[in-house]
């Protein structure tokens, strides 16, 4: 179900990318991609009933149910270039901004 | 010395160079060119990182193949890096980083790190085009490099939770050995196929090329139209020999891509009137040139029409954009006569030109000559077609971009070019010109890699 809704996301953010002329809405479009995407990946590692694979003394031997740990892992790296990607795409739009006064891509003139 | 060192020096350097702003291209052409001079006391071999074994944690893998790539792409950075050093000295990290980010593009063995590395070289790219004063275009290359990676990683991810591995060469033996047919996955291997081809400039995906390079500064031309892609392309070729089963319906799509993206760069080039602008679309058909081969399987020549082309974007696009930046704009009518009184530039220019439309006693037509031989030899005759076909057309948009770069009887365009680049840019046209003669190297080490890349690059 999960896998569902984080592919509906994803072609939110897919479709407000196509259909959006506003840069900050295209940085937020993007976002609202990536978290998508992120959420699919975790959803890949998911286990119904499955715990956190971390040995506690409540929980110390293998039988148990673990969830998979490694997408857990991959989405964190997943955030953190997601992050930075945006962090470098407000840069740009403030640099977009400064250039020609307007955040709309059709108010530019430009292509 | 460990391969690993070609990615920890530069980014310990870029970190570095944030602390002493001001010799941050110092240390830029040092790190640099210790690379390239590190790259021959390096063991081959695979590089464990973190101490899990293969299918478990990172690899690097330096085998001939990312020996050769790493070779090349490093020698073009360093080139790039020398000529640009005092121009551009606030970009002197972010090129660092993008060194780091490139070298573990080529090194790695782990999808997902390939990932990581393909975001870290690609934020150094859209960083560095900033300096072209374009900042919409950069956006534009920013977003579609990010909806790419986006793609890969979906892809790759599918691919994970059908495989339940990351490791290149332990992917590709899951897929032989599970048994599926290559429809199961087509639909992973297309996302990340159409997460590479924005990167690697193929057509539907490429809308940011005209922005970033027909706008493009000394450097960021080459470095986009030369490091950039050779690397991508090595990396391209790595996948598409070692991971990637290409077969049935996937390959019926990546073929019309890839027909598309020939054909229709060609055409655009034929059509352009801006120097810029004819380069830009003739290296959007040759980096598909470049997929198709490897696709055919003959990864030699591939290698070799990457580092033909590789030299050849990297000196025109250097003459191009000093030209341009002291005439003003680069239209055709405007370079006219640019080489009466540069006559040496004017040879180095000519014989690259030459040498990537395919003409004799030229590198680009001994590699052309052998991948048409090969692809008649393995009985596919549509390729061979079209890529005769597109090379008249190369032809004649060359020739004629030639002719008017030659001939003008008064009024002649004043342009200075300074000795270091001459020295470049002689010299890569004499290696180009030496080894379309002397074919005896290329032809055995094409002919070995063809092999020995296959079974080693994925094997641990």
């Amino acid at each position: 179900m999960l896998q569902y809704a984080a592919i509906a996301m994803l072609m939110l953010g897919l479709y407000g990318l196509l259909t959006q002329r506003n840069i900050i809405k295209i940085i937020v479009s993007i976002n609202i991609l990536e978290i998508g995407l992120n959420l699919f990946i975790v959803s890949v590692g998911y286990v119904e009933g499955g715990i956190a694979p971390i040995l506690t003394s409540d929980f110390n031997n293998n039988g148990l149910v673990f969830v998979d740990p490694l997408p857990s892992a991959l989405v964190l790296t997943a955030i953190v270039i997601g992050v930075g990607t945006t962090a470098l795409g407000l840069a740009l739009a403030k640099n977009i901004y400064q250039k020609y006064g307007t955040f709309e891509i059709d108010e530019m003139g430009e292509e | 010395m460990s391969a690993i060192l070609l990615i920890a020096v530069p980014l310990l350097a870029a970190f570095i160079s944030i602390l002493f702003k001001k010799y941050a291209h110092y240390i830029l052409v040092f790190v640099s060119f210790a690379s390239v001079f590190a790259l021959g006391y390096m063991d081959l071999g695979t590089i464990t990182v973190g101490g899990f074994n293969a299918p478990f944690g990172i690899v690097l893998i330096l085998d001939d193949y990312s020996l050769i790539a790493l070779y090349i792409v490093n020698t073009l950075f360093f080139l790039v890096a020398i000529l640009n050093c005092n121009e551009f000295k606030k970009v002197g990290s972010i090129m660092l980083v993008a060194l780091a980010g490139l070298n573990g593009l080529l090194l790695t063995g782990d999808l997902f790190n390939l990932f990581v590395f393909l975001e870290v070289a690609g934020i150094a790219a859209y960083l560095i085009t900033t300096t072209n004063k374009k900042p919409l275009a950069s956006f534009n290359y920013l977003i579609q490099g990010t909806v790419g990676s986006s793609l890969y990683l979906l892809g790759l991810i599918l691919l994970y939770a059908m495989f339940g591995t990351l490791n290149m060469a332990d992917m590709a033996s899951s897929i032989a050995n599970s048994g599926y047919g290559a429809g199961v996955t087509a639909f992973p291997f297309l996302l990340m196929f159409i997460g590479f081809g924005v990167e690697a400039k193929l057509l539907p995906f490429n809308s940011w090329t005209k922005g970033i390079l027909a706008n493009s500064n000394r450097l960021t031309g080459p470095m986009i139209a030369s490091v950039y892609a050779a690397a991508i392309g090595f990396v391209f070729g790595r996948l598409l020999t070692n991971v990637f089963v290409i077969e049935d319906t996937f390959l019926i799509i990546v073929t019309i891509i890839l027909i598309f993206s020939v054909v229709a760069g060609e055409a655009m080039a034929y059509a352009s009137t801006k120097v810029r602008e004819i380069l830009l679309y003739s290296s959007v058909a040759q980096a598909a040139l470049v997929v198709v081969v490897f696709m055919s399987g003959f990864t030699g020549w591939a290698v070799y029409l990457i580092i033909g082309n590789a030299a050849a974007k990297l000196v025109l696009f250097l003459i191009t954009n000093t030209a341009t930046k002291q005439l003003g704009n680069d239209d055709v009518e405007t370079f006219k006569g640019l080489f009466v009184n540069n006559k040496v530039i004017g040879l180095a220019f000519t014989a690259v030109t030459l040498s990537v439309i395919g003409l004799p006693m030229f590198l680009g037509f001994v590699t052309k000559m052998n991948i048409l031989e090969n692809m008649f030899v393995s009985g596919d005759y549509i390729w061979p077609a079209i890529i005769l076909i597109t090379s008249v057309v190369e032809g004649i948009y060359f020739i004629r971009l030639l002719l008017n770069l030659w001939y003008k009887e008064n009024d002649l365009p004043e342009v200075k070019f300074e000795f270091v680049l001459k020295y470049v840019v002689v010299i890569i046209a004499v290696l180009i010109m030496v080894f379309g003669v002397y074919t005896e190297p290329v032809q055995d080490s094409a002919d070995n890699l063809v092999a020995y890349s296959y079974i080693e690059g994925g094997n641990l």
